[in-house]
């Protein structure tokens, strides 16, 4: 089956919950598993080692959650987009949960590349002092009540100048102003802002948010989810 | 019962790879009997919710509860067949309900250690030292060290002697546990054989004694009348000499609790676990040691091939489908304990088969299945199973792989059935290099197999080989390990021949050699290791008998496989030496980077044990070994028998295929192999 015969489903996802500790690896691995549990007529790569026709996006880092993620299935026949996503549903473990599927035309642009911007929601918590029970079976840390809640702070919202992070080849210093779109907003405990992804790479978000808390050690970041991701 | 996921989840960000300790794999069931991670558990699951965020549903009051435990990472514990059988046959009984635990990667168990986090249970992240029982398998020596690491991250006394009524039930299985003394003190009890039926009757017992307010010294006294079940404190070890003069390395503990000054209750609740009277008379009589009888599963060809199992997040070791297409292997190989233990063959239909493997691959959403057994391709419809399992198969990219354990024509036919255009490497076992030692060790193939089987792979497409060996077995003397070397050049030969000329060099042929272990239950268990220095040697010398430079030569470090050989054939006395060994840092001895020589050998100055002397002792067949109360259902009279025609050069031959060879294990057991229709070797075909 060629791409051009096949029908390109595009399945918009969530990674919430723990399982946003999986890597990108581990998603992609559990999702195609979904698509086969789901029983969709997914199209064969012809070759050497035939395998599933099925693209991802944009990978989230471990321990990031996701609300708008997506993946492409190239399918051997139409299968209305609503009985697709039911029969993903019912395949799917309910922090790995498909919750829309859309047909797209072959020249769309590829889930990875598609939507540079991404928009994250920081939620912030106090860490538990040195000695203090904190994060016992009886408080979740990052869920705690009312008075527990950090409030963003003006200060927070100033994002760092640089972030040093850590490649294959060594350190290395990115300027964050090349990545961030817009300004950074906050809102009780919650942060949001978006970074835009460029050909020649990205900054991760977990770096960031690092850099961003590095001045604030009785603040730690009990979630980060990328909300969106659109065009530039 | 705690639930300990807020405080491990903070630390998962330290972790190597969180997905090994975060649950909630497809497939997973949840620790409250009749649930699943299915539903969303927290509600606002969507929007920035928080990896701490607990997932856990209020554990339902008197639901006893069981936890399976690897002793090591996730990736080689989760696809234990073992860990699956077990916990689905504990989740299937009324009221009860079974979790997994692995042992974590050793710097997570370090910073759980600094951060005071004991050891936990996946499916409810519960601490292990709060379930009613544990259970955990033993699948190679090697594990002793981490069976302390297990215990000690739990918070559980690491000897059964020091366990109270607030503590679980420690309970060993598995290979190892078919001499279990070594391992004595640090196991309440030893389950023998397969858990299919046992285990569950096991904790049945438990928990009445539970019920009934029962002591834990009164309770494993009952739990010693379970078939299968060993309670080694209710036996004291003797030495060496007195058990050679009494024929026994036990006598009865003296009691101290009350039900001893009581004659057994003959009218106890019971129902699960049928009696062997012999059993329940013996284990309670004054002073003779009874036998301990492992435990057969005879429903096994009878039951599903295929049962829900975890689909795990990261990639494990067997990450695919496994069904179980038979169990047992005759084929007799003198120092094989499989061999031995897992008697009789049974065979699974080839009905069943094909079904199990397409309602596996549909629920789990694998691209993978392995037809698994010790010997796959002995399964007498093995060629209409992959046959028609291909046909079902076709375009959907689906790899079946099957364990290509026979050393034939037929084998070789059989894997290309199932390599389709991707054929990786093939690997085959003569594992000795000359006729002489194959026949020693009733390897009953030749070199004409194993060239007919070249022949075949290669022209079929194959390009790289791996040629099992073994170094160091009975009677091996210079000749035989330089006919090693012969054999895989000429094998190389054959394969060149098969190939043609443009593709010569793609031919990639290695050898791999292993330091023969001597295992209980074996005709080998007499028989000592050779030194390491003497391995090594051999080693060499091999390497040096290899001219061609495209085979290569890989063996396995003799220094773990003498402690292997030490605690395989080892008594009570072993226990301190492994406690010593793990005090000074020993864990995950299985692992080349963990392994560390020393922390054994300081372990053993300090008691005055040696443990070269301990692998390298060669005892006569009259010897009674440290396991001689373990009955494994094949007799020492033929263990002895098969010795002797070992030193004779003579084979026998597989009762699978043709004729009882009086092993002793059907009429005692009352069972039979069990083969779908009669077995043929391939070159009667
Ligand atoms: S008793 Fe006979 S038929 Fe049964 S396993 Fe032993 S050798 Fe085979």
């Amino acid at each position: 089956m060629s791409e051009a015969q096949a029908f390109r489903l595009r399945v918009t996802f969530r990674k919430s919950g723990r399982l946003a500790l999986l890597s990108h690896l581990e998603v992609a691995r559990a999702l195609e598993r979904t698509v086969r549990r789901a029983g969709l007529p997914f199209a064969v790569s012809q070759g050497f080692s035939p395998h599933m026709k099925i693209a991802f996006g944009a990978a989230l880092p471990v321990g990031v959650g996701g609300t708008q993620e997506c993946f492409d299935l190239y399918l051997t026949r139409y299968i209305a987009p609503e009985k697709a996503r039911e029969a993903l549903e019912a395949a799917s473990v309910a922090d790995l949960m498909p919750s829309s599927c859309e047909y797209l035309g072959n020249k769309a642009p590829a889930p990875s590349v598609a939507y540079p911007v991404s928009t994250y929601l920081v939620e912030l918590a106090f860490l538990p002092k040195k000695g203090e029970p904190g994060g016992t079976e009886d408080k979740e840390p990052g869920r705690a009540e009312g008075l527990n809640k950090p409030c963003v702070s003006a200060e927070l919202l100033v994002p760092p100048e640089t972030v040093l992070v850590k490649r294959k080849n060594g350190e290395k210093e990115l300027a964050s102003a090349d990545f961030l779109v817009g300004p950074l907003e906050g809102e009780g405990n919650m942060l949001r802002f978006s970074l835009r992804a460029h050909a020649s790479g990205s900054l991760r978000v977990d770096a960031f948010v690092a850099a961003l808390l590095a001045a604030h050690p009785d603040l730690e970041a009990s979630a980060i989810t990328r909300i969106a991701q659109r065009p530039v | 019962m705690t639930d300990l996921w807020p405080r491990l989840a903070r630390l998962l960000a330290q972790a190597e790879r969180p997905a090994r300790y975060i649950n909630h794999e497809w497939g997973a069931t949840a620790p409250v009997p009749g649930t699943s991670y299915r539903e969303p558990a927290t509600p606002d699951l969507g929007l920035g919710a928080s990896i701490t965020a607990s997932g856990m549903s209020a554990p339902v009051p008197g639901v006893y509860r069981f936890c399976m435990v690897y002793p090591d990472t996730y990736e080689l514990g989760q696809p234990n067949q073992a860990l699956r059988i077990l916990c689905k046959a504990v989740n299937a009984q009324e009221g009860m309900s079974a979790e997994r635990a692995f042992l974590p990667a050793p710097d997570f168990c370090d910073l759980m250690r600094q951060e005071g986090l004991p050891l936990f249970s996946l499916e409810g992240c519960a601490p292990l030292a709060q379930f009613d029982a544990l259970g955990i398998t033993l699948s190679h020596e090697l594990v002793a060290s981490n069976i302390l690491e297990v215990l000690d991250l739990a918070g559980i006394p690491l000897h059964a002697a020091d366990r109270d009524d607030s503590h679980p039930l420690v309970i060993g299985g598995g290979p190892v546990a078919y001499n279990p003394e070594p391992f004595h003190l640090f196991f309440d009890a030893f389950s023998l054989g397969e858990g299919e039926e046992s285990v569950p009757e096991l904790l049945h017992e438990h928990r009445r004694c539970k019920q009934a307010g029962m002591g834990r010294a009164d309770t494993l006294r009952r739990l010693a009348l379970v078939p299968g079940t060993y309670v080694p404190s209710l036996y004291v070890g003797l030495g060496q000499e007195e058990a050679q003069a009494r024929g026994t390395w036990l006598v009865p503990a003296p009691r101290q609790d009350a039900l001893s000054r009581e004659a057994p209750r003959q009218d106890a609740p019971c129902q699960e676990a049928p009696r062997q009277d012999t059993l329940s008379r013996d284990t309670l009589s004054r002073d003779t040691v009874p036998v301990f009888r492992r435990r057969i599963f005879t429903g096994f060809s009878q039951s599903p091939a295929w049962e829900p199992c975890v689909v795990p997040f990261i990639e494990t070791v067997h990450d695919r489908l496994n069904v179980e297409v038979l169990r047992g292997c005759t084929r007799g190989c003198r120092f094989c304990q499989a061999g031995m233990i897992y008697r009789p063959v049974r065979e699974r239909p080839a009905e069943q088969i094909v079904s199990a493997v397409l309602e596996g691959l549909e629920a789990t959403g694998y691209d993978e299945v392995s037809l698994t057994s010790l010997s796959t391709t002995d399964h007498s419809q093995i060629a209409a199973i992959l046959t028609r399992l291909n046909q079902a198969c076709e375009g959907k990219g689906i790899r079946i792989s099957i364990p290509s354990q026979r050393l034939d024509a037929f084998g070789v036919s059989m894997a290309g059935l199932v390599a389709g255009r991707k054929k990786g490497g093939l690997t085959f076992a003569p594992e000795a290099g000359t006729q002489r030692l194959r026949d020693v060790i009733n390897k009953n193939v030749t070199e004409d197999d194993l060239f007919n089987a070249i022949d075949a792979a290669f022209a079929a497409g194959w390009r790289h080989c791996k040629l099992y060996f073994m170094l160091g077995l009975p009677t091996e003397t210079d000749d035989d390990v330089k006919g090693i070397a012969s054999l895989a050049q000429r094998a190389y030969d054959r394969a060149r021949e098969a190939v043609p000329p443009g593709m010569r060099g793609s031919i990639k042929m290695s050898v791999s050699c292993a330091l023969f272990v001597p295992k209980p239950h074996t005709p080998f268990q007499w028989d000592g290791q050779i030194p390491p220095d003497e391995a090594m040697r051999r080693v060499n010398l091999l390497r040096s008998s290899v001219k061609y430079r495209a085979i290569t030569v890989n063996w396995h470090d003799p220094a773990t496989s003498l402690i292997e050989a030490a605690l395989s054939r080892g008594g009570r006395e072993c226990a301190a030496w492994i406690e010593g060994a793990w005090r000074r840092g020993a864990r995950f001895d299985a692992w080349s980077e963990c392994f560390n020589a020393q922390t054994w050998e300081d372990a053993a100055v300090t008691l005055g044990f040696t443990p070269a002397e301990a692998a390298s002792r060669s005892w006569d067949t009259a010897f009674i070994p440290p396991w001689s109360h373990i009955d494994c259902g094949v007799e020492t009279g033929f263990l002895r028998r098969e010795r002797q025609r070992a030193a004779l050069g003579q084979t026998t031959p597989d009762c699978s295929f043709g004729s009882c060879e009086a092993c002793g294990l059907c009429p005692r057991y009352q069972v039979e192999p069990m083969t779908q229709e009669p077995r043929k070797e391939a070159s009667h075909e």
